[in-house]
Order: C-alpha cells, then structure tokens, then sequence
C-alpha cells in the first residue's frame, strides 16, 4: 500500500466530493465506480469521505452520505469496515445538523442498511447489525427525550424498557467477509457471480423474547387505538394502526427468523417512540422483504480474512485511524482574514481628510507618468471608462483631484444631509469621500445615549431630542408597567389607512400624541376640540374584565391612554353595574349619542357597525401603533 | 419533525465549558467585525468608545445589544472598541435545534475582523441617492425609486438595511419594499411588504418590529403586507407575483402620492436571490418590477453578468414614471461589489430564520436572560374556529422547482423493476400522503402555455374579477389535515370578494393552525389578536413558508 498513492487518490477523491452539491444520481454513482476501483485505497478513500460528510455544510451532508451509502452497497468490504467504524459518529453528527426532511430520508435510509444490500445474494445486512442498533437506540433514545419533554402521552412500560443497547454476540469488526474485489463496476446490479452464495452468516443470535415483543404490539396497538378514536380521520393514526394490527398477526402466525424478529423489534420500539414515519418501513417487513430473506440457522461467522485486510488492520493503520478521527473532531479554527489586506486610510474624525500624503507609491507611479502630476481636476461626472482603479480600498492611487475637497467638507458648506453632487454611476461609487462622512456623524453631534440617534446642534435639533428622550423615558415607564398585562401583536393596517399613514417619529410624537394620531389616521388633525369620546378606565376586576358588553356580546378591549396614564376601554359607558359599548348603548336607547360624533369623526370602513378598539378603528389603531 | 435531546447522544466537552470571559475587540477606522451566532446561541454585545454601526444603524455607547442567530457585522468609519460576552443558556431552543457553540469570541460560530469592505462604495450610493434626493426637492420630482439586485448571499437586504438606515438618520423617511417571499420583512415569510422608515431600525432585530398592543422600545414600524405564499416569484409563471407586485406598486404610489417625506425620498426595493439568476423568466420579473415602481436606479451587486445585461437594457433609458419625459429622468445602473463577510445562510439557517420570524410574529421577540425591558413577550390567543365558515383560499400553481431530477435514493438501490428488498414502505407512505391532496400539483390551465400573452392578460385585467384567471381556489370542507402547522393569511378583502381581489387585499394579520380536528371540521388556531374572527377572505400559506412544527407546544 503506497501511501503516496494513496494520498493522491484521497485528494482527488476529495475534490471530487466537493463538486458534489446536489442529490445526482449520476455523479453518486461515478464516486462509486472510483471507489470501486481503487479498493486498495479503500482506507484513505472512506477517511476522505468522513472527512467530507462531517465538513460539508448540512445541506450538501445527504448527498454525501449517499456517496458511503452506495459504496457500501454496490462495493461493500473493505469499504463496509472502514466507513462502519465511524459511522455512528458520523450519522449523528449529520442528523442533529439536518432538517426534518433530510432526517427522514435518513431513517429510511437507515433502515436499508439493516437489511441486505438489493440485488446481492448477500443476505447479511449493509452494516453490522450493531452500528445500525446503536445509531437507531441513540435516535431513540433521543426522540424519547424529546417527548418526555414535551411531557406527551406518555408510555412508560414501554419507553422505559431499555433496548437496543445490548451489542450482539458472535459479531466484530474483523469478521467483515471480504467482498469481491475485483467486482466490475455496474451501476445498480450486484452481478451474479456466485461468490457471493458463500454461507451467509447469521448477523446475531441475540434471542428475542417473543412475549415481549407480542406484549409491546399489543401496548401500542392500545394506544394508536385511543389515538384512533381521537383522530378517526387522521389518516397517519389510521395507518399506524393497520400496520400494527398486520405485524400483530404475522407475529402470532409466522414463524419469523431471529434477524427478522429483531427487525419488527427495532420498529416497534421506534413506534414506541410514537413517531408516524416509522410506519412506513414497519409495513415492509411485513410484506416481500421478509419472506424473501430466507431463514437462516445461526452459524458463527467464521470468515477467513483476507490477507490484504489483515494488513489493513494492523496496529500500525488502527492507531492512524484513530488518531484521525480524532483530530477529525476538533472543529476548524475561525478563519483568519489575511493581514495584508490594504489599510483604509487614517483621517481625522472631525475635521475635512488631511491632503493626501505623498505616497511613495503615488510618487513613483506618477514619475512614471501613470497619474496625472498636477491637481488636474478631471471632470465630476466620470464615464465608465474612467480608470479607476476598481478596488476602494486604495483610495490614495487617485488623481488629486478625486480627492474630495478637504473645504467642501467642513460644516458650513455640507447641507446638512451631505451631499454634494456625488453622481449615480458604478465608477463614482468607487471615489472614497470621507468628508462626506461626517453628515453621518460629526454634522449630527448630539447623541441620544440609548439607542445611538443623532441630532443636531441646532435650536431645533435640541428640541428634539429632548422630545426624543422624553419618548424613551415614556416608553421605558410603559413598558414596565405593560410587562404586567398580556400583549399581543396588532393586526396589520389596510391600503387606505396604510397610504394615509404618516409615520410620526418618536422626536415629534411623543409632545402630542394625540394630533399626530389623528392626524395619521387622515383626519382633521386636530381631534383636541371634538368632545371626549366615552371612555371607563380598564376594571381590575378579572370577572368584571371579562364580562362582554350584554349587547353585542363581545368583550371589551384595554387601551393605554397617554393622557389619563391608565388603561382604559374606549367606547365604553357604565350603566348602573355594567359595562356596556358607549356606540351599542345608544343604538339601543337611541339616546343623545356623544358616539355619533365619534363615529362620524372615525373614518368608515367596510365593516358597518364597528367599535373604537374592537375592531381597530384605524384611528385609534394608528395611535397605539405609532406612538407607543 | 423535531428533535430536542439529540445531544443526549454525544456528551459534547464544548458545552460543559464555562462560558468564554468577554472579549474586547478593536476595530481600525474603515474595518468591520463580522459575526455568526447560531440559534439558541446568544451573545452581548457592547460598543465601549468610538462610533459602530450595524448595516447603517448605529450602535449607541455603552449599552448592551443581544443578538441570536444572527449573521451580521458591526462596521466603523472612525474606529472602536467592542466587547463581546457569551450569554449562559439553556441547552436546546424550542425549536429543536441544537444551538453550536463555536470557538470565537462570545462562543460566536465564527468571527473575524475585516479590513476590507465595501462600505465606502455603500455610502457613496447613499450620497448619491441624497444628491437625487435634494434635487428632486428642489424642481419638485419624486425621489429615487432604487432597485437592487444580486443573487443569494450577495448583501442585497443588507445593503437595503443601510440605505434606509443612513437615510432615516439624516430624517429622511424611505418606503423600503420587500419583494422577497422567502424572507419577511416586520413579519413572516411568504409576503410582500412595504413599509415606511421614519426612525432607527432595530439593531438586534433587523428592521424592527410591527406594531403591537404595548410599548416597544424601539419605536414600531407600520408595514402594508400583502400575501405570496409561495418560496419563489416564479412559481406559476409568474403569474401571481406579478400583480401582487403591481398591487403593491399601486400602494406605495399612493402613499407617495400623499406623503410628501416619502415622496421625496424615494423607495428601496429589495428583491429574492432568484431574479439574481439567469432562470428564464426573471428579466420579465425585473421589467415588471422596473415599470410597476418606475425605478430610477437599479444596484446590481456582485454579479457582472448580471450587470451587463441589465445594463444593457435599462442604463440611460427613460423611467417608466409619468413625469420621466418633463424632468428628463433616466435610469442609470451600478454595479457595487459584493462584500467579502456575505456568507452561505444554508437551507437550516435560513429555515430557523423564518421560522424565528413566524414565532417572534406571534410571541414576540423574548431572547431569554436579555434585559427585561427591551424583551416582548406577546399572548396570542387560541381559539377554535368552524373551518366550514372560514373562507379560505389556496393557490394551485405548479412551482418552477418541481424538476423531477436524477436523483439518489437509497431505498431505490439497483432498481431491478420487482426486486425491491430495500424498503420500499416509505415510499408506499409518502405517496399515499400526497395522494390526500391531489390539488397539489395540478397544472393549471391556461397559464402554462402561452406565458406571455397570459401574463399580460393578467396585468390587463387585474382587477376585473376575472377569477378564472388567478390560480386562487376555495378549500372546501372538510378541512384539509394538511392545514396543521401552517399559516393562514387573513386579507382585508370581504368574504363574499372574487378570488382576484382576494389575491390583491392586503393582510391584517396570520393565524397559525395549531390543529385540524377533520372529523368535527374545527380548527385550532392561534391569533395575534383575540376576540371574534374578522369575517374576511382567507389564503392559505401552504407551500409557503410551510410547515412550521411546534409553535404550540
């Protein structure tokens, strides 16, 4: 075994794993076939698929693991031993970073490993029974966890039954039965060779107790019949439950070879684990795959092993091994961005750039006649053939005259907002003007401490800030008090109220939250003349809250109301004892309707007859959403 | 399916660790400190002295940020220091993922510090923008109307982020779009958003949050949502998203109609990864999407192919705005590099996304042992509806990706066509679950065909009730037992609405169906709001996002 060779065989084996992004089919099947034929390099090949399945980003882990799934069914030993020696660690390493989807079809493929390779005479499993075992009992395990947690219909005397762990006797590593090497590479068909008739070993002989077994089906079918009667029309429970009742009679009638029973075994307890999938591959051992695996009568598996698979498993290459999954398992340092990146240049925080210094750079550049030896100023709107060159981090390798103007940064001659023609093409994109920066930030010194707004230093900018920390101030109070009352998310606006919205600003809304609101809503602007409409405050009575108005029947809904610091319910008036909607009540009464007004002041809307805050006037929506 | 207690398996010496001191790191002017923190991970963040910005929003001093399944970095103009510390927590989130402890600082995934990114290129768009801005103001145009553009994992809602982060800073106040279904933008997957930024985008959770019975604090955002409830535009020809799209448009040049903050900022459109690729079909998408917002500006980041063909097509070409011809407006096309910290998000990441999303809709956003004052916990109610009375509407298109590819299959090994040892009952079971729903692939008539005329058709009459054109059906009792585990999408379109207006409402809010009872035909459901069901028109979100299982645990 040269290693050099294998070495290059890894690396392009690697490479050409990583071309593989997507489930092909195809490309799949090319990896077998060099797989296939480099079976003398079977250990570098299967290292450089672990390395690959656990590297890989989760979603490119399924086809990859395809890749090993394929090997080991269409080329087997020696690839079965190596890849089988980590595949605990690497199935679940893949399944706890996939996706329900991509878990699913890993169960199933999972659960053709437990069986034989299709089209192989072959009748042992893919995989040793006991890498199978582990990695079902650890995802057992797992889902069992799960639901535990989730406190579900537990099943104690099931779930709490441990099994699955028991590692089979009569079963090791070493035993693996050398495959056909020299296999001819075919896609999708095991040739028929005859090697392969060769005693099929029996996989385990654990013995399975068969009462146990029968009382676990019973346990479940109880429950998926309670299940059943829950959700008659859930067709997943209506499966489950005919599949249960199947196995139930194939266990009581057949005879069922020990691997086959261990196979209903296995299903059973992941349905134990109430998971709805699983029924699917419980209904194949119940139909041609158990009857085409003939019986076998335990034999101890006395394989000869071969001699090239004895020098694979010398000390030598097992310490390798382990010493590279190991490392393996360390995670890859934080990628370091290279230092010699180019540095943006250092420039004052508040005052214009300094000139840009004589660079060397540009010195020599321009002796060479490459940049313009004078400030030639170049005209400011650059064509796209402006040689420019395309990086912005060398902002210095410039005709001087790109420079932004170190005046044109200083505050007096920046409008506020800072522009000062910077034309829209891709090569003036690429100008650095760091002058400009400073309408960002330094044109805007006054900083609000707790959420980084900037104002500025004008009268007016004063103001508002100081409207703007009123806000916080506010909303800080709010929120404590809020923490207390359940909140919940408000509906979302319509096109006419949303296109009639004016987003009020927490600078300017807090002073008046009122005349922002409705002037929001597209009213008049200015609701503080109209009379108040009826309002209660919020009771603190439980029962009283949740007592509807004895009208319309629908309850009443609290409000927080800046002017009286308090919930309230709007629309609402008290008459005697209870609580009725101010706009219902007087519909009935047709009393002096102090609701008319509001109504009439409320915008219509397709809804008819609508209450302030029950069905979202849009003005009294629009405060609550912009001013809070 | 999900799995908690998978670690039970494989005692991990990572996660007996003491969690890691914190760790201070120093960034030079111009670099930026890029992090991933895996879900059910969580890490603090402090901004010790200097200036620090998140995608544009600016970190204030001294206070503590929380971040969790987060891909981000925190980027400096002038220069910081930062401190990052690792948050004990509790072994498994709920959703089953086991959270990985990585080895950077904080117990990151990975973290580093890069010099080099595009930032300066970032920024100058954003003065580009704002130099189009003042002169819109000042002759009286609409402001830019920006497009970006770029496939998967090339920066483009970050980007969007900034955009709007840099433009709110200054006072501006844009009407970013979402035109991505796979990602939501203040809400769940499987929509289309446009919503209006006027203060500071949330720093630990993206854009922010929608706006909810109580307090926040960070101020809340008002988006206008609307339903696609599919992964990708494509998906049926196109022929729902586009006039979904051209609903939005329809929306946002109303409000900019009427806004005039809005209107002269302008609009941000961020775009899925799909109309990034060279699939047939999404140069249409892109013209529809350029014509519904008469783009001024299309940002193509990363690729150069893609950016030569959309150059080539619309650079210097007159808007499609109705003033485009008095105010000579034209559409011009960059190109902005991709930044070197964009990385893969894979499917798990981006699923534990969403699904966060769906969640923090309904629960709100409580990251456990943050401060108590800046986590929510929201309490949706449950109830049990009649399914017979809902009005609920499915869409039957067949998706782009439904390719029967070549594919391995292990339990299909050496396909000898009668010998099957290999357990072929899984796959007895899968199909006999799909054969429940036989809608599901359907092909639909008249929109497989002839796409072009079709598709025009559809934007013709768009809102001439011609229902036999929307692939919208009513889901009949009994009630599907797919319904468990997925959204619906409550519209404000009335019960008795046609099934193109039903496509065309805008949505009032999610319920998610904890449980389909068939047999009394009642569904469990959890709504953000209690009280009675609006009586509105329905749509399923059932291929997308999808199933979500556990939310009600």
């Amino acid at each position: 075994m040269s290693g050099l060779i294998s070495d290059e065989i890894a690396e392009d084996y690697k490479s050409s794993l990583e071309d593989l992004t997507t489930n092909d089919g195809i490309q799949i099947r090319t990896l077998t076939v060099i797989a296939k034929e480099n079976t003398e390099h079977a250990m570098a090949i299967s290292r450089v698929l672990e390395n690959h399945i656990r590297s890989t980003p989760p979603l490119q882990k399924l086809p990859a693991l395809y890749v090993a799934d394929s090997i080991v069914k269409n080329v087997g030993s020696p690839y079965t031993l190596f890849l089988g020696r980590n595949m605990y660690q690497t199935f679940m390493n893949v399944y706890t970073l996939v996706d329900g989807n991509t878990r699913r079809k890993l169960d199933e493929m999972l659960n053709t490993w437990k069986q034989p390779a299709p089209g192989s005479l072959d009748t042992r499993p893919v995989f040793p029974p006991d890498i199978t075992r582990n990695i079902e009992s650890a995802l057992i395990k797992a889902r069992t966890a799960a639901l535990q947690q989730q406190q579900a219909r537990a099943q104690p005397d099931i779930l709490s039954r441990n099994r699955g762990n028991g590692t089979p006797t009569g079963w090791s590593n070493s035993s693996t039965p050398p495959q056909n090497m020299s296999r001819p590479p075919q896609n999708h068909q095991y040739p028929n060779n005859g090697y392969s008739n060769s005693t099929p070993p029996q996989t385990h002989r654990q013995d399975i107790d068969l009462s146990y077994l029968n009382r676990d089906v019973d346990a479940l079918i109880a429950s998926a019949k309670i299940d059943f009667a829950n959700s008659p029309f859930n067709p997943v429970s209506q499966q489950r439950l005919k599949a249960l009742v199947d196995l139930q009679a194939i266990l009581q009638k057949q005879q069922l070879a020990p691997d086959q029973l261990k196979l209903v075994r296995d299903q059973v307890s992941a349905l134990a684990a109430t998971r709805p999938p699983s029924v699917g591959p419980n209904a194949a051992t119940n139909g041609g795959p158990a009857v085409s695996v003939p019986p076998q009568i335990p034999t101890p598996p006395a394989q000869p092993v071969s001699q090239p698979l004895q020098q694979l498993l010398n000390h030598n290459t097992l310490a390798e091994l382990i010493k590279t999954t190991a490392s393996r398992q360390q995670s890859t340092p934080p990628p370091q961005m290279p230092a010699a990146l180019p540095h943006m240049p250092q420039y004052h925080q508040s005052g214009p750039p300094p000139p840009a210094p004589e660079n060397p750079l540009i010195a020599a550049l321009r002796a060479r006649g490459l940049l313009p030896s004078g400030p030639t100023p170049p005209s400011l709107t650059p064509s796209t053939s402006t040689p420019v060159s395309g990086r912005s981090n060398l902002p210095f390798i410039l005709p001087h005259g790109m420079q932004p103007t170190p005046s044109a940064s200083s505050q007096t001659q920046i409008p506020p907002n800072g522009s000062s023609g910077v034309p829209m093409s891709t090569a003036s994109m690429k100008i650095p003007r760091f002058g400009l920066i400073v309408s960002l930030y330094d044109s805007r010194p006054n900083r609000c401490g707790t959420c980084g707004r900037r104002f500025l230093t004008t009268d007016e900018g004063k103001e508002m800030k100081a409207r703007h920390l009123d806000w916080h101030f506010k909303t800080n109070q709010r929120m404590t008090e809020s923490s207390r009352r359940a909140q919940n998310r408000s509906w979302y606006v319509d096109e006419r109220d949303w296109i009639k919205s004016r987003e009020a600003g927490d600078e300017n809304g807090a002073a008046d939250p009122q005349t922002t609101a409705e002037g929001a809503a597209g009213a008049d602007g200015n609701t503080k003349q109209e009379p108040p409409k009826p309002w209660i405050r919020a009771p603190n009575d439980a029962t009283l809250r949740n007592t509807p108005c004895p009208i319309c029947q629908e309850k009443f809904e609290s409000t927080w109301s800046e002017d009286v610091q308090d919930w309230i319910w709007q629309d609402a008036t008290k008459v005697g004892s209870r609580v009725y909607h101010a706009s219902c009540y007087s519909e009935v009464t047709k009393g002096p309707a102090p609701t008319r007004q509001a109504r009439t002041s409320t915008p219509d809307s397709v809804l008819g007859k609508r209450k302030a805050e029950g069905t979202e006037s849009p003005s009294q929506k629009m405060r609550i959403k912009t001013e809070i | 399916m999900s799995l908690p207690g998978l670690e039970l398996t494989q005692p991990s010496e990572e996660r007996s660790q003491a969690p890691a001191p914190p760790s201070q790191i120093n960034l030079t002017p111009g670099s930026e400190w890029r992090f991933e923190v895996a879900f059910g991970h969580i890490i603090k963040v402090k901004l010790l002295n200097g200036t620090a910005e998140l995608f544009g929003t600016e970190l204030a001093e001294s206070q503590t940020y929380t971040f969790t399944g987060t891909k981000a970095a925190i980027f400096t103009w002038h220069g910081c220091a930062l401190e990052v510390t690792a948050v004990e927590t509790t072994s498994t989130t709920s959703d089953g993922v086991t959270p990985t402890v990585g080895h950077g600082a904080g117990g990151c995934q990975s973290e580093y510090t890069a010099e080099e990114t595009p930032m300066v290129e970032y920024a100058n768009v954003h003065f580009a923008l704002e130099t189009m801005r003042e002169e819109a103001q000042s002759i009286g145009k609409d402001g830019p109307r920006v497009l970006l553009l770029g496939s998967e994992n090339t920066g483009k809602t970050s980007l969007a982020k900034i955009l709007t982060a840099y433009a709110t800073k200054i006072g501006r106040q844009p009407l970013v779009v979402n035109l991505d279904p796979t990602e939501g933008m203040l809400g769940v997957p499987g929509t289309l958003t446009a919503t209006a930024f006027r203060t500071i985008l949330d720093v630990e959770d993206g854009w922010g949050s929608s706006p909810m019975s109580g307090p926040s604090p960070v101020p809340v955002k008002l988006p206008l949502v609307y339903s696609y409830p599919m992964q990708s535009p494509l998906d049926g020809e196109g022929a729902v998203y586009r006039p979904v799209v051209s609903r939005l448009a329809l929306s946002v040049t109303g409000r900019m109609a009427e806004d005039e903050d809005a209107r002269e900022t302008g609009i941000i459109v961020d775009t899925p990864g799909i109309l990034g690729t060279d699939k047939p079909g999404t140069m249409e998408l892109i013209n529809h999407i350029v014509t519904e917002f008469s783009i001024t500006t299309i940002l193509v980041l990363g690729s150069e192919r893609l950016y030569s063909t959309v150059a080539r097509q619309y650079d210097n070409k007159p808007t499609s705005s109705a003033t485009a011809a008095v105010f000579d407006e034209h559409i011009s096309v960059v190109k902005l590099s991709k930044s070197g910290g964009c990385v893969d998000r894979d499917d798990a990441f981006r699923k534990a996304t969403r699904e966060s999303q769906i969640r923090s809709y309904f629960f709100g956003n409580p990251i456990p042992s943050s401060s108590p004052s800046s986590a929510i916990t929201l309490s949706p109610h449950a109830q049990q509806l009649d399914f017979a009375s809902l009005p609920v509407y499915n869409y039957i298109v067949s998706s782009a990706d439904d390719e029967d590819e070549d594919e391995y299959d292990p339990s299909q090994l050496g396909t000898g066509d009668s010998f099957l040892p290999g357990g072929g009952g899984m796959d007895d079971y899968a199909s006999q679950e799909t054969k429940q729903d036989p809608d599901r692939a359907a092909p639909l008539p008249g929109v497989v065909g002839s796409f072009s005329e079709h598709a025009d058709n559809v934007n013709a009459n768009a809102n001439a009730n011609s229902s036999s054109s929307v692939p919208l059906k009513k889901v009949l009792p009994p009630a599907p037992s797919a319904l468990a585990n997925t959204l619906l999408a409550i519209t404000h379109a009335p019960t008795t609405a046609s099934p193109a207006e039903v496509r065309d409402a805008s949505i009032m809010g999610f319920l998610y169906v904890a449980d389909v009872d068939v047999d009394k035909g009642k569904i469990r459901v959890l709504a953000p709001v209690g009280g009675r069901m609006p009586p509105r028109a329905i749509i399923w979100a059932k291929r997308w996002p999808g199933e979500l299982v556990g939310l009600v645990g």
